[in-house]
Parts: C-alpha cells; sequence; structure tokens
C-alpha cells in the first residue's frame, strides 16, 4: 500500500512549479520515495502528509524570500520615509512604489516560470511572494513603530494614510500581484520554450 | 587555493564519496541523516548539491526511475576534481588547526 499512497495532489503541484524544469523528476521523486520509503512507514499516513507539504513549502520558500525581501524592504523603507519626511504631495513616492513592486512581482513570476517552464509558477510564486512580503512588512512596520511612537511621528502616520493602510496594503497587493504575475508566467515560460536548454542537461556527468 | 567548504557541503560531498555510483539525491540525504544523526530536510540537500554543482564541485547526470518513485528520474552526482582538492583542503585546514590539542577538549565551555 505504502508505495501508491500519494501525498496531496496540490501540494505535488506546487512543488513542481516551484523547481527548476530539470530538477522537477529527480526532486519531486526524491521525495516522492523518501514519502513512500520512510515518512508514511514511520509517521503514518496524515502525519506524512504533513511533513510533506512542510518541505513543499521549504522549496517555495526558497524560490520567493529573495522577493519577498525586496518588495518589504521597499514598503517599509517608504513607510519610513513618509513617516520622517513628512509631505502633502505623495505622487512621485507612490509612483515610485507602485513601479518598483509591479516591476519585483513581475520578475519573480517571470524568473519563476522560466526556470520550471511552467505559466503557473508565475501566478503562484507571485502570490505565495506577496503574503510572505506582506508578513515582512507588517512585522517591519511593526518595528518601526515600536521604536518611533512619539506624537510627531504619528502625526506624520496619520497624514499618509494612517497604521489602517500600512498594516492592510500589504495584504490587499494580492490582487495586483496576481494580475501581474499571471502577464509574467506566460512571458516566462514562453521564454522558457525559446532560449532554455534540454530539460534535463545541468552539467556534464 | 580550492573552495573553503562548510560543514554541511563537506558531508554532502562525502556521502557523494561513500556511496560511489549510487549516489542520487534520496541516497544522499539518507546516508547524510545517518552520519549526522539526525533529520535532514531534502531541500537543503537539494540546495547544496544545487551549490556544489555551480561551482563545479560535482556533476550530474539522471538516471531511470523506480515505482516507490512512481517512474521519476534520478539525479547521480559524482565528485569533479575541483571536489576532491576541496574536500581533501578542508580536512588538511582542520588537521592543521587541532595539530598540538588533544582530542577531546578538557574543562568547561
Amino acid at each position: 500500500m505504502t508505495e501508491t499512497r500519494r501525498p496531496p495532489a496540490w501540494a505535488e503541484a506546487i512543488l513542481r512549479v516551484s523547481l527548476e524544469r530539470a530538477d522537477r523528476e529527480s526532486v519531486s521523486g526524491d521525495l516522492l520515495e523518501a514519502y513512500r520509503d520512510s515518512i508514511v512507514p514511520e509517521r503514518g499516513e496524515a502525519a506524512a502528509d504533513i511533513w510533506y507539504v512542510r518541505q513543499v513549502a521549504g522549496y517555495l520558500w526558497r524560490a520567493t524570500f529573495i522577493w519577498a525581501l525586496l518588495f518589504s524592504g521597499a514598503f517599509v523603507a517608504r513607510t519610513a520615509y513618509d513617516w520622517f519626511v513628512p509631505t502633502t504631495d505623495f505622487y512621485a513616492r507612490s509612483a515610485f512604489t507602485t513601479y518598483f513592486a509591479a516591476g519585483v512581482w513581475f520578475l519573480a513570476g517571470a524568473w519563476a516560470a522560466w526556470r520550471s517552464g511552467s505559466f503557473f509558477a508565475g501566478p503562484v510564486v507571485t502570490a505565495v511572494t506577496t503574503l510572505v512580503a506582506a508578513l515582512f512588512s507588517v512585522t517591519g512596520a511593526s518595528v518601526l513603530l515600536a521604536i518611533w511612537h512619539d506624537p510627531g511621528t504619528l502625526d506624520a502616520a496619520a497624514g499618509s494614510g494612517g497604521l489602517g493602510e500600512v498594516y492592510s496594503l500589504p495584504f490587499m497587493a494580492i490582487v495586483p500581484a496576481l494580475v501581474i504575475g499571471t502577464v509574467a508566467g506566460a512571458v516566462g515560460s514562453v521564454g522558457s520554450l525559446l532560449w532554455r536548454r534540454p530539460s534535463g542537461l545541468r552539467s556534464q556527468g | 587555493m580550492a573552495d573553503v567548504l562548510g560543514a554541511f557541503e563537506q558531508a554532502v560531498l562525502l556521502a557523494i564519496v561513500r556511496l560511489g555510483e549510487d549516489a542520487y539525491g534520496r541516497a544522499i540525504l539518507k546516508e547524510v541523516e545517518t552520519r549526522l544523526a539526525r533529520d535532514v530536510a531534502p531541500g537543503a540537500v537539494h540546495a547544496t548539491l544545487e551549490r556544489l554543482e555551480r561551482k563545479r564541485l560535482l556533476a550530474s547526470r539522471l538516471g531511470g526511475g523506480t515505482p516507490v518513485r512512481a517512474g521519476r528520474a534520478r539525479r547521480y552526482y559524482r565528485l569533479q576534481p575541483a571536489g576532491v582538492r576541496a574536500l581533501n583542503d578542508a580536512r588538511a585546514a582542520i588537521e592543521t588547526m587541532w595539530h598540538g590539542l588533544r582530542w577531546p577538549l578538557k574543562g568547561r565551555a
């Protein structure tokens, strides 16, 4: 029975889009072998499924955390800039951060789709990047607030959209991120078809 | 001077040396877990293998699958000359640092 037991299909699908195309078969095969050979017999089916999902989360983390750091770094820097250098004209600042965020989402999605050869990697990696970035951003903003919460800074925060915006905007960004990630997925997967070495070739063995 | 290897990189490379022709991802993971006597995330081993291959300390090729893997290919690894040099340098560096000291060290940490 163990030899035919399968981990959750959705987790397998996410794993496959978060891997480089050359590694898709070998890495997902290694995980499946470990799951069937060791984890299911030792821990039981439910715990083995949890183990598998945790491993997939690890691969997804490696595919997204750099982009999430970039996005959240820009968000926290913009928040700090608005608080410490207040203004009434936010046009230039907003334009910069909007284009920067769109650029990060596009690159994250296109890169993921290009390396995996899968269109779905674009929206999946962009969405996860945005969620991870939202957690980083909210944490960063909270640290700023914990250090600087004098009346002047709180007034500046209120004048730049308020704390509600600081804590909700990173999560609301998931909608435009998904749209851009979908476009990036199409661009990256087409690029992968046109300019990519054959699947499986990585070095000369 | 070859690449300076971290402890986990050495564990992965030595597992490949021990496994010889059978050095593929899952077998390397099991060997590293056995030698280090702890659970190791497959992702950590795969990331290390990819990094070592990028540094040209390893080379890989795809091989056949098995039913337990649902027929998915195995990726077999073998050391390149630069990998052998890096392991030898790592061993020599540790021996030089320990030279003249008695092991295990005595006294409070």
